[in-house]
């Protein structure tokens, strides 16, 4: 008997555990997760680190508590999805932490947040001056929501009557040399439009470009393997090949 | 098709990881002729018993052969911590075969039968 074998054996069933027991519990990403999230994926992550290499006991018992685990995570998502009060009540809800310009201090101390802590908050919005502010959300998972006043709210192309194109989102036809054929049909287009339109950018083969989008209003993106850029900006502090 | 498969692929997945889990007590027990735990044990014992240790000493390695075949089946599905210790029951028990030392064998096959029914379970 092997240790490294039964680890390896081990390690195939808590991977693809782990796999489809997180494609189960759907498609959250880090950034929505409630602290309770976060936690529990911790909590999960280790009983599956636990069936790999602890050879002490049998994997069994800890999958069955990493079932539970999961089991329990489904479960609250069903009831939060189902009830609003639930939902409320277990994963919380958004705080206002500035309301009408005016720092409301009693929800600071109960959200057990400093001032310092509601600047930082703001600043990683991209607000410096408290001025700017008429309200500040708290939300669940831990990020704040600003409003600005209106004065302070960025023109638009509406309030200066610019006429706009539609915008949409762009649909790839080339990656790593290779032309995605349905993409193409998609928009309309075949792959001789393509061909033309490579050539009028001095592009003889697809197997030149790395990438290749079109836009929803017609325009071309193209990124060539060979970028022929003569000036390279280095931000790096070491002159080494890392 | 594909819908079904999408579902039935980890389904089987999991089904085939719980069975390779849980297969322990089934697998521990005697599959063949030579791969008998508990039976090597109690005959063990019995020449114990007897004091005849010429026997004792050829179902202890008869013991070893059949254990040795029964962890490579559970080795999957048990706590090696039980399996550790049975194998040091085996070694102590070959030590008191050696020096005729019939208290200290049983202690070593009861002890050693006991981490048998704990193993896999």
């Amino acid at each position: 008997m092997t240790e490294a074998l039964v680890v390896f054996v081990r390690a195939i069933i808590s991977f693809f555990s782990l796999l489809i027991f997180a494609r189960l519990l759907g498609k959250e990403q880090i950034s929505q997760l409630t602290f309770f999230d976060y936690v529990n994926g911790i909590t999960i992550g280790s009983i599956a680190a636990t069936i790999t290499t602890d050879l002490s006991s049998r994997a069994w018992p800890h999958w069955v508590g990493l079932l539970t685990w999961v089991a329990l995570s489904y479960l609250m998502e069903i009831i939060t999805m189902k009830s609003r009060y639930a939902a409320k009540f277990l994963e919380g809800e958004p705080t206002i932490l500035i309301m009408n310009g005016k720092i409301m201090e009693n929800v600071m101390r109960k959200m057990k947040l400093r001032a310092a802590d509601v600047m930082e908050l703001l600043r990683n919005r991209g607000v410096f001056d408290l001025n700017q502010v008429d309200f500040a959300i708290l939300e669940p998972n831990g990020q704040l929501s600003v409003l600005r006043k209106p004065e302070h709210l960025p023109v638009t192309p509406k309030d200066m009557n610019i006429p706009v194109q539609p915008s949409g989102i762009s649909t790839e036809l080339i990656y790593d040399g290779i032309i995605f054929e349905e993409n193409l049909r998609q928009m309309g287009k075949d792959r001789k439009w393509l061909m033309e339109q490579l050539n009028m950018h001095g592009i003889s083969s697809a197997e030149e470009v790395f990438y290749a989008s079109l836009n929803s209003d017609g325009s071309l993106y193209i990124d060539e393997y060979d970028d022929h850029i003569k000036k390279v900006t280095d931000i790096g502090d070491f002159k080494g090949p890392f | 098709m594909r819908k079904f498969m999408v579902a039935a692929i980890p389904v089987a997945t999991l089904i085939v990881f719980i069975l390779v889990m849980i297969s322990g007590n089934f697998l521990k027990k005697p599959l063949g002729g030579d791969d008998d735990v508990p039976g090597s044990i109690e005959k063990t014992i019995r020449s114990v018993i007897d004091e005849n240790w010429d026997e004792a000493g050829t179902m202890a390695d008869q013991l070893q052969r059949a254990w040795d075949k029964v962890v490579a089946r559970v080795q999957f599905s048990s706590e090696r911590d039980e399996i550790n210790a049975l194998s040091m029951n085996l070694a102590r028990l070959r030590g008191a075969i050696i020096a005729k030392d019939k208290s200290g064998a049983l202690m070593e096959l009861k002890e050693a039968y006991e981490h048998w029914e704990e193993l896999g379970k």
